[in-house]
């Protein structure tokens, strides 16, 4: 049997085929304008990916936060449930999952695949990708530099707000202070730590936690997310999938 | 699900209901705006005058109180307080009942309210009840019932007239009366699924204190005979409780997201809810006690320690055989916000899945709320 799962992000659109329960290809493409438009690109090129033709497609199954815009889905998930069976399909020992991803930040609780709480971020850019992504440029840094430079600190420099713009304005006032770009870097990482672990902590992770979504690809948050929750993450090769495969496994059952 | 022909009528009961009021004011009779469970119909009943409820749903009215109120307090306090100041709901139909009183019966619950009721005095005759805090010791309720003595004796002010025991008698039964229908008509949200959705059953709640008694059981007697006679397929739906802040004329976003998303709302822990009928005032003790009895025991969040709450929550969720509650609270709305936590755990400890839903009367979280609202209808199914 042969499933796509669709995960329609805010900034990227992710794709999964599996084919008899295994992944045979996987996109991550960004969403652009059209949610509908990015997810019919990210299925035409799944599908080629894994030299599959469309008539051979059992089951197509959608989540994110576009998920009611993917009209030729037969299905919906919520992007909770999604990653849950996503990750434990990966780590059938997963109790907890962290995602960060462009526009919110969640917490998972899980027990055998199975959500049992959960707890989100979605008011406020504090906590997610945004929040590094605006605080990058004030640093004049490409998102990416932002978490290696991190990793060189030796003295992180320390962020309280918790609001992007005020963060923003706080570490324009530390370079103006003569602070290094690395303490800077660092400091803003912590605080996005801080405050999901904060959640994390809330909802009960402690063992076995998983982190994906695309900043788990940030290796500076996920060094200062251990330090802050005192344990190792699992993190999968290809953090960003998770949900499309989740919303895979979900049609194939 | 079902549509009712009572529920009809009770949507259309508006302009009736103003008319009436409108006539009463002609007559002489006085008409009372309250915002809160706290104060006892009763006695304004028994001094002749008649209620409507000031609660604001709204969030057309938000942006007028925030001339005046802080950005950060919850929006029914803004809402309520932007209809009164504009006599109305600015262009919203069905709002005109809020520039129609002659007088506003406050209570002293939560800082946003009280501090509100000051500003409120500047532009309406505004009587405050103080009310003690600590429910369960004696000398609170001792306190309080000083305070429906004064707060009956300014009825009798306004209206001119004597309340007689047999008058707060007559009105104790009357409003018993009502309770017990309201009882009658949560029982048979006990079945599997329930013959009515909680939308549904909610705006009867929001005009609870909007109609005249007698309309409003008029409105629930027929209600109740029809959704007796609905024939339910057998469908299994995630029972959900709703727990928290009150969702006031106008407000049925949470509700209406719920039961979109595939689940039924089978009661609410509010003072929509529950808070306004469960307990019935003792009949055969002196009035104005039975009275104090019964209002000091509402278990509002302003109340501390509120455990009486707590025990109420994990009760009506094994009576409505509840597979999962959603707490519901407004912004800024301190009391119900804290509190959550020890429900939380509470329900922890029972079994039971809580989701926590923290909102305005705005449309900008939809999505997120919607969501939410999924993923944990997907964890109970």
């Amino acid at each position: 049997m042969i499933s796509v799962g669709i995960d329609s992000g805010s900034a990227t659109t992710k794709a999964v085929l599996l084919n008899d329960g295994r992944i045979a290809a996987h996109v991550i493409l960004p969403t652009a304008f059209d949610f509908l438009l990015a997810a019919e690109k990210a299925y035409k090129d799944v599908l080629a990916d894994a030299g599959v033709d469309k008539t051979d497609v059992n089951h197509v199954c959608a989540t994110g936060y576009g998920r009611n815009s993917i009209k030729f889905a037969d299905r919906t998930i919520s992007e909770i449930t999604a990653h849950a069976m996503g990750v434990y399909h990966l780590y059938p020992d997963v109790n907890g999952i962290i995602d960060i991803g462009g526009q919110d930040s969640k917490v998972i609780s899980v027990n055998g695949g199975r959500v049992t709480d959960f707890l989100m971020n979605d008011k406020c850019a504090a906590g997610t990708g945004k929040f590094l992504e605006y605080t990058a440029k004030a640093l004049e840094l490409p998102i990416e530099e932002l978490g290696r430079l991190a990793l060189t600190s030796k003295t992180p420099a320390s962020i309280t707000s918790m609001c992007t713009v005020f963060a923003e304005s706080e570490a324009i006032s530390l370079r103006a202070r003569g602070f290094r770009k690395e303490d800077i870097a660092a400091g803003l990482i912590e605080s996005v730590a801080r405050r999901v672990a904060v959640m994390a902590r809330q909802v009960g992770l402690k063992q076995n936690v998983a982190f994906v979504g695309g900043v788990a690809k940030n290796a500076g948050i996920k060094v200062a997310l251990e330090k802050e929750l005192g344990i190792s993450l699992y993190v999968p090769p290809e953090p960003q999938v998770t949900g499309a495969l989740g919303a895979a496994l979900y049609c194939s059952s | 699900m079902q549509r009712f022909n009572s529920l009809e009528y009770i949507k259309n009961s508006y302009n009736a209901r103003i008319s009436q009021i409108a006539e009463e004011r002609k007559t002489g009779k006085k008409i009372v705006g309250t915002f809160c469970l706290f104060v006892p119909d009763e006695i304004i009943f028994a001094a002749g005058a008649d209620r409507i409820i000031l609660c604001g749903g709204k969030n057309e009215t938000v942006s007028i109180a925030e001339q005046y109120l802080p950005r950060n307090i919850c929006p029914l306090v803004k809402s309520s307080f932007g209809s009164i100041v504009n006599n109305g709901c600015s262009g919203v139909k069905s709002c005109s009942h809020f520039g129609m009183v002659d007088m506003v019966v406050a209570e002293n619950t939560c800082d946003s309210k009280k501090k509100m009721y000051e500003l409120l005095g500047d532009y309406v005759p505004t009587y405050v009840i103080d009310l003690p805090q600590r429910p369960d010791s004696p000398e609170a309720l001792k306190y309080f019932l000083g305070e429906l003595y004064k707060f009956k004796g300014a009825m009798e002010q306004l209206t001119g007239n004597k309340v007689t025991i047999e008058q707060l008698k007559k009105e104790i039964e009357s409003s018993n009366e009502t309770r017990k229908l309201f009882h009658k008509l949560y029982g048979l949200r006990k079945m599997d699924p329930p013959p009515i959705s909680g939308v549904d059953v909610l705006k009867v709640l929001q005009k609870q204190y909007f109609l005249s008694t007698e309309e409003l059981k008029k409105s629930l007697r027929m209600l109740i005979c029809e959704v007796e006679q609905v024939e339910v397929e057998w469908a299994h739906k995630p029972r959900i409780m709703i727990s928290g802040c009150p969702m006031a004329g106008g407000n049925t976003k949470i509700p209406e997201i719920i039961e979109s998303k595939g689940g039924v709302i089978v009661a609410e822990e509010s003072c929509t809810g529950t808070r306004s009928f469960w307990d019935l005032v003792d009949e055969d003790k002196d009035p104005m006690l039975a009275l104090a009895e019964r209002y000091i025991k509402i278990p509002c969040s302003c109340m501390s320690p509120n455990n009486r709450r707590i025990d109420n929550i994990l009760e009506l969720a094994r009576e409505f055989k509840v597979d999962g509650v959603v707490y519901y609270t407004l912004q800024f709305c301190h009391g119900y916000n804290i509190e959550r936590y020890k429900v939380q755990q509470a329900l922890k400890k029972a079994g039971i899945p809580m989701l926590a839903i923290e909102t305005d009367y705005g449309d900008s979280d939809l999505e997120q709320i919607g969501l939410r609202v999924d993923a944990f209808m997907e964890m109970l199914s």
